[in-house]
């Protein structure tokens, strides 16, 4: 689905590379990055919405070379979830806020309307159509900005930090709306911290470090590579340490494997 | 004397209908490191805001019950006074930066301005928080050209400077990234064995677990529980509070092995490797 | 980040000079023009104040700001010229157009006295520390608190322009457009104005709480970190301005 090539970025001209001679490719397994911050995460990402273009390299999206788009064109693709909702929350009902999205990549108001009611139902906001968005609690304000972009109906959905600051009820409806997309066969992936939520729910799992990939692979072999991982200034799950301490053989990913070992 | 004493506080917020806490009651020894957990809403922030008088005197709103800090009644007090004997840091590194400083060394200075100590003793205390949060080499640098896992530090050194006995946290790692957060509870460990007293709201059980004395549960501003890691997270009924245990307790309890002469269930790492490898042989 | 402030550091006398006196400078090159309001005095005002912009090695600095100021006052000049209702004489014409003495001498009053202003303001602005400036005024007994509202607006603007950028991210990446002609771009402001106002506002809540628990509101008399800073000659300088600004009164009434 996404094909990166070579692909390199300074924020200033001829300054330090964020990112450098990066190679990757995506298909549909979900897809967590991982690393320190200021490893170069949040600006690849940004650089596949065509938020920020390459200096260097190419970035394919569905073949299509995301140089020549705008971001706004790219929306239709691939929907990035930030972190923050307070930076994007700005209409004054629920539905008019994640009705956005889909109207700015001209879908007609009866589809937006469809989708956005769809996408509030997937997030179990249904009930609060014309609430002031400002009115809900963080979480629900983060739940909200989700809706916003999955209304968009895009093949691609990315997340920046989805569970920070979430109590386990929140991480739980989290879940359940990942595991959604991914039946969609949507290709899902997100930058995280959480490396229990990663394990149980990412097939995939990349590690960057100082603007290169350190590792790519199964989600069970990244976390085995205590050595790379701790280069990387990053630790595997804590079942998945335990595991290795009693001196279980396979990489263990959730409580439920070490269960059935 | 107990360090903090809380009887029979409630707090209702200006524009709210509901209790954010609700007839809370209980002590805190000197020294103690105390964890704060419960599921959003339930209270934690408030509990803190509460402990350096934030809560009532900064929200206003509906304030019954007492609060008292190392024999100061926070009602009674402002909270530039409490701030001699309660410290606080918050959940964002960015906000705490007073913005009014061009280095880290002026930043950490600017509350012991504030409350009038002579220029060497301003010097000395500074100083010490600097190589104390291993900061050192960063005091002349931008407060804002520091990583989160930097700035927080930033924060709780100038905090600790005002040499408060107590120390609150809240979610103090919840925006950094994992070596960010290490280098913090790392801090905050050092702090505890020197003495200082901790009360540190947080979402990471597995933290939780492993650096607290006693564990307080709250939901919809009640006290559910305050006792050891090991008794509060072997609790049958922790997910109806809204609060998942480690992952640690959570594979014992799944397999029903407890510690060794106890009735709990093991909270760590190393707690859960033992019962474990004991079992397996 | 950066700070906006427009202080340049130099090793130089004005430098050294205390900035409530620099403050007084800019009242002294206001006073004598409207004192004595001879085009002699004001050309030479001006050139004092370019003479002090030169010590203090900044004048290549100005060069933006006087720039700028120019531009807007060729404009007051043109429109003087050929519009002034008293305008009678013709000083010079190009073809249809023609351009008026009184017109041009007043425009050169306008002139004058605004780059007075301005070069006065910027011999304070560029050889001086916004915090010095501050530290200065609250040991005279300005409330601190007003002092580090001022200093801190140097160091929170740039904060407050970083996330309005990634606020625009963000409506960039729900499809809104920003690239393209002047209406699209206009466009674009509106979801920006909600989320950058509320994001300033939650920041100074928690900004203010921050401050709060570091003794901000402390009654306690402040102390500083540093010494005071010695200035040069302030009292001499200040007694040469007033002794000016007497004697100025004094011709203008008895001459």
């Amino acid at each position: 689905m996404i094909k990166v090539s070579n692909l390199s970025f300074a924020y200033k001209k001829g300054g330090h590379p964020v990112l450098s001679g990066l190679n990757l490719e995506f298909d549909e397994r979900s897809t967590a990055i991982i690393g320190q911050n200021g490893a170069g995460k949040t600006t690849f990402v940004k650089l596949l919405k065509g938020l920020l273009k390459p200096d260097d390299g190419q970035i394919l999206i569905h073949h299509f070379d995301a140089k020549i788009k705008t971001a706004a064109e790219m929306a239709r693709t691939i929907g990035l979830v930030f972190q923050n909702p307070n930076d994007q929350i700005f209409k004054r009902t629920v539905l008019e806020e994640v009705m956005f999205g889909p109207l700015n990549i001209k879908m007609d108001k009866h589809t937006a309307e469809k989708q956005a009611i769809k996408a509030l139902k997937m997030v179990e906001l249904d009930d609060k159509l014309e609430m002031n968005p400002h009115d809900l609690s963080l979480s629900e304000k983060k739940l909200l900005c989700i809706a916003s972009v999955v209304a968009m109906d895009t093949d691609i959905v990315i997340f920046d930090e989805p569970t920070i600051a979430q109590d386990h009820y929140g991480k739980e409806k989290i879940r359940q709306i990942i595991q959604a997309l991914k039946d969609q066969n949507k290709l899902v992936m997100t930058i995280i911290h959480d490396m229990d939520f990663v394990a149980e729910n990412f097939e995939r799992t990349i590690v960057f470090n100082e603007g290169r990939v350190l590792l790519d692979g199964d989600t069970r072999f990244v976390f085995s590579q205590k050595d790379i991982l701790s280069k990387a200034k990053v630790e595997a799950p804590g079942i998945t340490q335990l595991a290795e301490k009693l001196g279980i053989k396979n990489t263990i990913l959730t409580v439920d494997e070490f269960i059935r070992h | 004397m107990k360090k903090i004493i809380v009887e029979g506080l409630k707090y209702k917020y200006p524009l709210s209908d509901t209790l954010a806490l609700d007839d809370l009651s209980f002590e805190v020894n000197e020294g103690e490191f105390i964890g704060i957990i419960g599921k959003n809403s339930a209270g934690k922030s408030t509990l803190c805001q509460a402990l350096v008088g934030l809560v009532p005197h900064f929200y206003k709103g509906a304030y019954g019950g007492k609060v008292i800090v190392d024999g100061l009644e926070v009602k009674s007090h402002s909270i530039a006074d409490i701030a001699l004997k309660v410290g606080m840091v918050f959940q964002n590194p960015f906000t705490q930066v007073t913005g009014s400083k061009m280095s880290v060394y002026e930043e950490i200075a600017f509350g012991l301005e504030n409350i009038g100590l002579p220029r060497s003793e301003i010097i000395e205390r500074t100083d010490y928080v600097l190589d104390l949060l291993k900061i050192e080499q960063v005091k002349d640098h931008n407060p804002f050209d520091l990583s989160g896992g930097q700035m927080q530090r930033m924060a709780i050194a100038s905090i600790i400077a005002m040499k408060p006995d107590i120390l609150v946290l809240d979610e103090p790692t919840s925006q950094l990234d994992p070596a960010g957060s290490e280098e913090v509870f790392s801090a905050i460990q050092n702090l505890s064995k020197q003495g200082i007293t901790v009360i540190l709201a947080e979402h990471k059980m597995e933290k939780v677990a492993q650096y607290c004395d006693r564990v307080l549960l709250l939901n919809d501003g009640k006290m559910v529980d305050l006792d050891s890691p090991a008794i509060v997270f072997s609790r049958k009924d922790l997910e109806d509070h809204g609060v998942r245990a480690p992952v640690f307790t959570r594979v014992c309890k799944a397999l029903g092995v407890k510690k060794a002469d106890s009735d709990d269930y093991p909270v760590t790492l190393e707690d859960a490797e033992k019962v474990l490898r004991g079992r397996m042989l | 980040m950066k700070s906006i402030s427009l202080y340049v550091e130099r090793d130089s006398f004005i430098h050294d000079v205390d900035p409530i006196t620099k403050l007084l400078y800019i009242l002294f090159a206001l006073l004598i023009p409207i004192i004595l309001p001879t085009f002699t005095i004001s050309f030479f005002c001006l050139g004092i104040s370019i003479l002090l912009l030169i010590v203090a090695k900044v004048i290549r600095k100005t060069v933006p700001v006087f720039s700028f100021v120019f531009l807007v006052l060729i404009t007051v000049v043109i429109i003087q010229g050929l519009f002034k209702p008293e305008n009678e004489t013709v000083l010079f014409q190009i073809g249809p157009v023609a351009m008026y003495k009184e017109g041009l001498l007043y425009a050169l009053t306008i002139t004058l006295r605004v780059t007075n202003i301005v070069s006065s303001f910027l011999i304070l602005v560029l050889t001086t520390k916004p915090s010095d400036l501050v530290e200065t005024l609250v040991r005279k007994g300005m409330s601190p608190r007003i002092g580090y509202v001022i200093v801190s607006v140097f160091q929170i603007i740039p904060e407050m322009m970083s996330s309005m950028g990634t606020i625009m991210d963000a409506q960039r990446a729900r499809g809104m457009e920003t690239e393209g002609n002047l209406f699209v771009r206009v466009k674009a402001f509106v979801p920006l104005l909600g989320p950058v106002i509320l994001g300033a506002l939650i920041n100074t809540k928690e900004r203010a709480m921050a401050l709060e628990v570091r003794g901000f509101n402390s009654r306690t008399p402040k102390t500083y970190l540093y010494e005071e800073k010695k200035y040069t000659h302030s009292k001499l300088i200040q007694s040469a301005m007033l002794f000016l600004v007497v004697g100025a009164v004094a011709w203008r009434i008895f001459v």
